[in-house]
């Protein structure tokens, strides 16, 4: 579970990082518009103050003592500040020099206060100056600050929680599914995982692997099957060198008789060397360690030579053995491998068709693919063993007697030797007419 | 069986072979066969004690298994090629992948034969090691001959007690590969792959060869008294006087 719950985690940190992002843009946002809010109608305020008082100023003979204002103020005649109220005295503003220009500006007091200035002349050279306590302004921004700065976080706890819940939810599915899966094995290969919804990622992952899981069936049950027959073929010489090597024990022979003992045992030998080779060359095709070593080959030659090599066969039997092959039909491919095919249903079309058949080989060039045909003159493959006489071991004479044919890999290995040049083996058979195989090899 | 032509060393004496391999039972069988071809042997079981061999006393070839307890098979023969040894080594495995065979022949191996393999195919591939080593390579001789079967590798004609044979150009290649190997059984594996020139071992080419075998008997031995080509069952066949 642990990977899952590691997914679970970095979705709700990214999830969380990202909230938190937008949340702390949104209240950058928010504070300064409330700021320069708060500043606008502060100002506006200040200014109304100003008038009011610029109002009393102008009038005034001189002294300004009568004006009654809880506003800090300041008057300048000419340079020099002639009038400082009871409030401005106390707030302990830094002393302005001379009159001040005109307009706005922020002052910080002694105590570290700020006091937001408004100066403007009010008539002739009398100028006034306005101050007032920004505090409050400030406070209100401290609060806001404080407040989003407390909710911020809260909001991205409770975000990041509901997030983790969400995101445990959303992969359960993948937990029941590894759970399942980690059930499944040779022995129970036949399960399934469930699909929840078939039309989401998660249901279309687990009908993915259940497709899998079908294909591993199947070829475990093909390995079984395989390795079944395989024991049996094995078994069979091993049986019949056991007992002939025993029955010789017990009986008083001369050496030549001996002799003849021992050369059945040899031969049983060489048939069960003979079948471990051909099982290797398969295991090892299905681990696609055999790769094609492609070359230019002249494909009529390979298969003259291939049929000539046979034509004994042939002759022994008075079979008819036919050959059209046009010359210089040549193609990039693994000559060993074509040669292994050829030969093997060559083999096999001798060995099915009866004295004094005929077993007719062709090779054609058409659109696109190279064919090379072995019609055979034998019984034919009945429509239901038609696929399954490429698979190992498979016989269609079931009651034929071991020693007039081979184990039942050699269609298996050409099937696959034509398959590794990326070829494939037809076959037409009529029962009771004779069959066809074409290997076809792309040009 | 009785070998017929034996390889002496420059001195006379008997060629001695090292044979290094864990199956007691492969290696008693090696043994004896060697020794029955009058090499003188000496057998390691195990991959330390063939090293220890084959640095202390001078052999005229090893036959070295792959797969050792203790020392493997490759590191012997990376020990002995450091050596600057030349003995010719011919290994023995189990394993036939073309990595395997390309790995064994870049340590250093001469020849590689794969188990399960027959012994008269070892010993003809000792001899062939050999003669290389004793620098027998002046070519083959060009007139063959066995009791009245006379051969003229020059101008590939076979004649027995002076007729012609007629033989097919397949029949007189593999009258020419019996004859070479006179006196010694060659296999069925031996003729796929040198006068067939097959190369893949797991081509059916059993039948093919038999029918030609029975035909060349035909055509040398059915109208004299004396049979040559003797089949010896479950090996191969042999080409010689005496009968089998």
């Amino acid at each position: 579970m642990m990977p899952a719950s590691s997914v679970r985690l970095r979705l709700t940190l990214w999830y969380t990082l990202a909230l938190g992002l937008i949340v702390l843009a949104f209240s950058l946002a928010v504070f300064l518009f409330v700021k320069d809010r708060l500043s606008h109608q502060f100002d506006r305020g200040m200014a109304k103050e100003f008038a009011t008082l610029a109002a009393e100023v102008a009038e005034d003979a001189g002294d300004f003592a009568e004006i009654e204002s809880p506003s800090l103020f300041e008057v300048f005649q000419g340079e020099a500040s002639v009038f400082r109220s009871a409030h401005f005295r106390k707030a302990g503003l830094p002393e302005s020099p001379g009159a001040p220009a005109a307009g706005f500006r922020t002052l910080r007091a002694r105590d570290g206060e700020r006091f937001r200035l408004l100066a403007g002349r009010v008539k002739n050279d009398r100028f006034l100056v306005v101050a007032q306590d920004e505090e409050s302004v400030q406070n209100t921004l401290r609060t806001l600050v404080a407040i989003l700065g407390l909710a911020l976080p809260a909001a991205l706890l409770l975000a990041a929680l509901g997030g983790y819940i969400l995101a445990g939810r959303l992969l359960a599915p993948v937990g029941a599914m590894a759970r399942r899966a980690g059930t499944i094995g040779a022995e129970n290969l036949s399960e399934r995982l469930p699909v929840g919804n078939p039309e989401d990622e998660f249901g279309r992952l687990a009908a993915v692997f259940n497709q899998t899981l079908g294909r591993l069936q199947a070829a475990f049950e093909r390995l079984q099957r395989f390795t079944a027959d395989a024991s049996h073929e094995l078994r069979t010489p091993l049986a019949a060198l056991r007992s002939v090597g025993e029955v010789a024990l017990q009986e008083e022979l001369d050496a030549a008789a001996y002799r003849d003992r021992i050369g059945s045992m040899l031969e049983e030998t060489a048939r069960l060397t003979s079948l471990v080779e051909s099982l290797l060359v398969l295991t090892r095709a299905d681990n696609g360690r055999l790769p094609a070593n492609r070359k230019l080959t002249d494909l009529g030659a390979l298969v003259g030579k291939a049929v000539e090599d046979f034509r004994v066969l042939a002759e022994e039997r008075n079979q008819i053995l036919t050959a059209d092959l046009p010359a210089g039909i040549e193609v990039s491919t693994d000559a060993d491998l074509v040669r292994q095919a050829v030969v093997n249903i060559l083999d096999n079309a001798l060995k099915f068709t009866p004295a004094s058949g005929t077993v007719e080989v062709a090779l054609k060039n058409r659109a696109g693919v190279l064919g090379i045909e072995v019609r055979d003159g034998g019984p034919g493959i009945p429509a239901e063993d038609r696929e399954k006489i490429f698979e190992r071991f498979y016989r269609v004479e079931k009651d034929r007697p071991r020693d007039a044919g081979g184990v039942g890999l050699g269609l298996a290995i050409a099937k696959w030797a034509v398959e590794a040049n990326g070829g494939f083996i037809e076959l037409e058979s009529r029962e009771g007419g004779g069959s066809t195989f074409r290997i076809i090899l792309p040009k | 069986m009785r070998s017929g032509a034996v390889i002496y060393s420059a001195g006379g004496a008997a060629m001695k072979i090292l044979v290094i391999e864990d199956d007691r039972k492969i290696a008693q069988a090696l043994r004896k066969g060697f020794e029955s071809e009058r090499y003188e042997v000496a057998v390691a079981s195990t991959g330390s004690e063939g090293e220890a061999l084959a640095a202390t006393r001078a052999f005229d070839l090893i036959v070295l298994d792959l797969m050792l307890p203790g020392r493997t098979g490759r590191e012997i023969l990376t020990a002995v090629r450091g050596r600057r040894d030349a003995t010719p080594v011919i290994v023995l495995t189990a394993k036939d992948t073309v990595e395997d065979r390309v790995a064994g022949l870049d340590a250093g191996a001469d020849d590689y034969l794969i188990k399960p393999f027959a012994f008269p195919e070892l010993s003809a591939r000792v001899r062939a090691l050999l003669r290389r080593g004793a620098g027998g390579a002046a070519g083959a001789p060009a007139k063959l001959k066995l009791a009245d079967l006379e051969m003229d590798a020059s101008r590939r004609e076979a004649q027995r007690s002076g007729r012609p044979l007629g033989l097919t150009a397949r029949e007189y290649d593999l009258l020419e590969y019996l004859l070479r190997n006179q006196g010694r059984v060659v296999t069925r594996e031996m003729l796929a792959a040198d006068v067939w020139k097959e190369t893949r071992r797991a081509t059916p080419l059993d039948n093919v060869i038999d029918v030609h075998v029975a035909r060349l008997r035909k055509k040398i031995d059915e109208p004299f008294a004396v049979r040559l080509l003797h089949t010896v069952r479950g090996v191969g066949f042999i080409l010689r006087e005496e009968e089998v």
